[in-house]
């Protein structure tokens, strides 16, 4: 493709980029808005590396809690334990996570789990997960949780500065999926969604490319995962669950809209301000979530960016 | 030895009893169903609701299973129309994402509705001797019901026409309106028998302790689990890995703690899952 | 001898693409009319059009004067139109028996007589009954195929490539089995590539090629045409 083409993800980036950036601006630094601004951000980031895992291998990772959790609970505890700063800790959460999403995909590919088998278990990884925190309580301090402060996230504890970090952090992921997409393994990626087996005749190694989008996927869980741990200041098994992550998550990608670069991004969006209206109803807003959540997805069942580009006739990536 | 064994058979058979509607309702209608520990739920909270009113427990129960048929039947026909008009893994999706919506408005309702309620039901005689072992009568009587529910089950799939009919969608949809099968409303009569059947499953688990409106998500995951272990399309393979994964609880359970447990139990579907990868009774295509 | 069936001026479309453009074919009761064509041509879409799979665009399709081109599969068999596909879609965990008994769904209580019908036309098939249709040979899951679609008791009998895969000598005793249900009277439309036969079996034939009708007429007279013998029959 030449340059041109990939004009109208450069431009989607940078409006992105520069509307996010002015959010804290808007929002006017008060904490508590500041604070619902950041989980989007986060909730954005996780749904780019599931948008790679399973919007463009079909890979359906029902662990991304249990995977963040994992690279968030190992960076902690050995920075507590270590006295290792965060920053020398992250990285190795980020490395455990994409070598164990990695595994997964190779054992998955390898073995010829369907979708569902996938699913199921990645969601069951994600159940031992959750009770061996609970299990391991002198390491992991059981339901109770951990506290982040004080380790020397240093900049992560500011909510200002957090903010940006982490939306660098969104922002260096959107353009690795950019590049990742452009690039042989982009190709690779469409193929194989289209037709595994007409992709391996055509020489396209399989199993590479899946055990790599689950690497970088989860790697990017990972980080996203641990610098959200520095940030809340507080780490527990509730916040890697899958209903706080994985489920979020899903709706928030099949919202966007799967295999698009700003699905992640509007479907942040979306999940944020419904939450949002959600919230205030107390004892109903499940309730009321779950009415949503049918009506949305039975009108909106291919996401927001391909009922935005049909209306608006616009090229959006 | 025979006791832990008799009592994971008994808990198996409930967890098959909670599994066998999903793989019936992912076999004929291509749609996992998340919301099917609202099902169970749904029975049991309409069986407490009717004990309340003063009706006797047996009556109650079936009334409470009743509810939980005409519920299925309702959201089949109307909630999960859209799923059906697609195809494929555009189903799957669609169907997964709207069972998931209807789990958190049936959670809503219920924790709203009924803030306080569980169904607890109890027996006269807490034991009973059965071939020189003492169990609880709940477990008799429990796996009395799962036992005739699945005979029943099988009876009806083997042996009549509407049964084979069902089994002829499940190995090939396609094959089955060649032979003038509608699997539409062949696909809502086993919505509502599946649910009936999840409706159960939440009664017995109120005789065996007691069911919350809570209780909806776990019951929905391990069906999840047993299915797919059982290869989700095979009634017959569901039935072996409940009975299978209970035998393994019951076991873990007793000479281990309660984390340990579910993890060996959890690893256990796994480890399963890995060695045969289209469940324990695949469907070959 | 009225037309049975008669499709007019359809086009269905996969999608955004046309397959089957303004095809016109009628077929008599009692006869037995192929339409030939290579791969890609569109004969398994044209047939699953009159079947009831797929909705055409564009036409109609008439059976005994009324219009069928919007109803579904599962009716259209019960109007006496049975589809054998190419793929034969049977139920690899059933037996012979339990496809077959199945196949006389649309009038299941007097299926008795009916099997034995179709098992003494299919006598392998009476030996293998107890045995699962997975687990049959390609020929024979062939003739189970054609055995389970003729329980309905059909008026007309789409058969789709019914030779594909088939040994020399299995296709001629099909091909010969096919004649005696014929001359009980069973309308038959037949797609094939594997043109000798089909023309010699039928009285008249369609040529479809890239999803339009080229040519048609009697069999006999499609034999001897030049342009055909080059392109189906192989002769230089």
């Amino acid at each position: 493709m030449n340059k041109n083409g990939y004009r109208a993800d450069y431009v989607a980036l940078l409006v992105v980029a520069v509307v996010l950036a002015l959010v804290p601006v808007g929002v006017g630094g008060g904490s508590y808005y500041l604070r619902i601004a950041t989980l989007m951000l986060i909730y954005m980031a996780y749904a780019v590396a599931f948008n790679i895992i399973f919007g463009h291998t079909r890979q359906l990772f029902l662990c991304f809690g249990a995977l963040a959790g994992s690279s968030a609970y190992l960076s902690v505890i050995l920075a507590k334990k270590l006295a290792l700063s965060p920053w020398e800790t992250i990285p190795l959460g980020i490395l455990f996570a994409g070598l164990l999403g990695g595994a997964f995909s190779y054992v998955s590919v390898r073995r010829g789990l369907g979708v569902i088998f996938v699913g199921i278990v990645t969601l069951v990884f994600s159940m031992i997960f959750y009770n061996l925190i609970l299990g391991l309580r002198e390491l992991t301090n059981g339901e109770t949780g951990l506290i982040t402060k004080g380790l020397g996230a240093g900049v992560l504890e500011k909510a200002r500065w957090s903010y940006y970090v982490i939306l660098a952090v969104l922002m260096a992921s959107l353009v690795l999926y950019h590049f990742l997409m452009r690039s042989r393994a982009g190709t690779a990626f469409r193929a194989l969604t289209d037709d595994e087996f007409a992709a391996e005749l055509v020489g396209i190694d399989v199993t590479l490319y899946k055990v790599l989008a689950a690497s970088i996927g989860s790697a990017l869980v990972g980080a996203v995962g641990a610098v959200y741990a520095y940030y809340s200041g507080f780490i527990s098994p509730t916040v890697y669950s899958l209903v706080s992550v994985d489920i979020v998550v899903l709706v928030t990608l099949l919202l966007g809209g799967m295999g698009t670069l700003v699905g992640p991004v509007l479907g942040g969006v979306f999940f944020t301000v419904l939450d949002e209206i959600v919230r205030p109803l107390g004892r109903l807003n499940v309730l009321v979530y779950g009415v949503l959540m049918i009506v949305l997805f039975i009108t909106f069942r291919h996401g927001l960016v391909a009922m935005l580009r049909k209306i608006g006739k616009l090229r959006i990536p | 030895m025979i006791a832990i064994l008799v009592d994971g058979i008994v808990q198996g058979l409930q967890l098959s009893l909670m599994a066998v509607g999903i793989t019936l309702i992912y076999g004929l209608g291509g749609v996992l169903n998340l919301a099917h520990g609202q099902f169970a739920v749904v029975g049991g909270i309409a069986t407490a609701l009717f004990v309340d009113k003063g009706l006797s427990p047996l009556v109650a129960s079936s009334l409470g299973v009743l509810t939980a048929g005409v519920f299925g039947l309702v959201v089949d026909r109307t909630l999960l129309l859209p799923a059906y008009r697609s195809a494929g893994e555009e189903r799957l999706l669609l169907g997964l994402l709207i069972t998931l919506g209807l789990s958190f408005v049936v959670n809503g309702y219920l924790d709203f509705q009924y803030p306080n309620i569980a169904l607890t039901l109890h027996l006269a005689t807490p034991s009973v001797n059965v071939a020189g072992i003492t169990v609880r009568t709940a477990s008799a009587v429990t796996s009395l019901m799962a036992f005739l529910a699945f005979l029943l089950l099988f009876v009806f799939l083997k042996g009549t026409l509407l049964g084979k009919s069902v089994r002829s969608i499940i190995q090939n949809e396609v094959g089955a309106g060649l032979c003038g099968i509608n699997p539409g409303r062949t696909r809502t009569l086993i919505v509502a028998l599946s649910a009936m059947m999840a409706g159960l499953a939440g009664i017995a688990q109120g005789l065996f302790s007691s069911l919350g409106t809570e209780m909806g998500n776990e019951l929905t995951t391990f069906a999840l689990i047993v299915a797919v272990v059982g290869g989700v399309r095979s009634v017959n393979g569901t039935l072996v890995a409940g009975v299978l994964l209970g035998i393994v609880n019951a076991f873990a359970s007793y000479y281990v703690g309660a984390y340990l447990t579910l993890i060996i139990l959890l690893g256990t579907a796994v480890f399963t899952i890995l060695l045969r990868p289209a469940g324990l009774f695949a469907y070959r295509t | 001898m009225g037309t049975l069936i008669g499709v007019e001026g359809i086009e269905v479309a996969y999608g955004d693409i046309p397959v089957v453009r303004g095809v016109s074919i009628e077929v008599r009761e009692g006869e037995a009319v192929a339409v030939i064509g290579p791969n890609g041509a569109g004969k398994t879409t044209l047939f699953k059009a009159i079947a009831g799979m797929l909705k055409p665009r564009k036409g109609r399709i008439v059976y005994h004067g009324l219009p069928i081109d919007g109803l579904r599969l599962y009716d259209i068999v019960k109007k006496g139109i049975v589809y054998v596909p190419a793929e034969r879609e049977l139920f690899p965990q059933m037996t012979v028996l339990e496809n077959l008994e199945l196949g006389a769904f649309t009038n299941y209580k007097s299926r008795g007589e009916r099997l034995k019908f179709v098992l003494g036309l299919f006598p392998r098939l009476e030996e293998r009954r107890r045995q699962l249709a997975g687990t049959l040979s390609g020929g024979e899951q062939q003739m189970l195929a054609i055995g389970r679609g003729l329980m309905a008791r059909p008026k007309l009998l789409l058969l789709d490539e019914p030779s594909t895969g088939l040994a020399p000598l299995f296709v001629k005793e099909m091909y010969h089995q096919l004649s005696r249900l014929k001359e009980e009277g069973l309308t038959i439309l037949l797609a094939e590539q594997q043109v000798p036969h089909a023309l010699a079996f039928s009285e008249r034939a369609y040529v479809l090629e890239n999803g339009e009708i080229r040519l048609f007429g009697k069999s006999k007279d499609l034999l001897g045409v030049p342009e055909i013998q080059r392109t189906y029959l192989g002769v230089t």
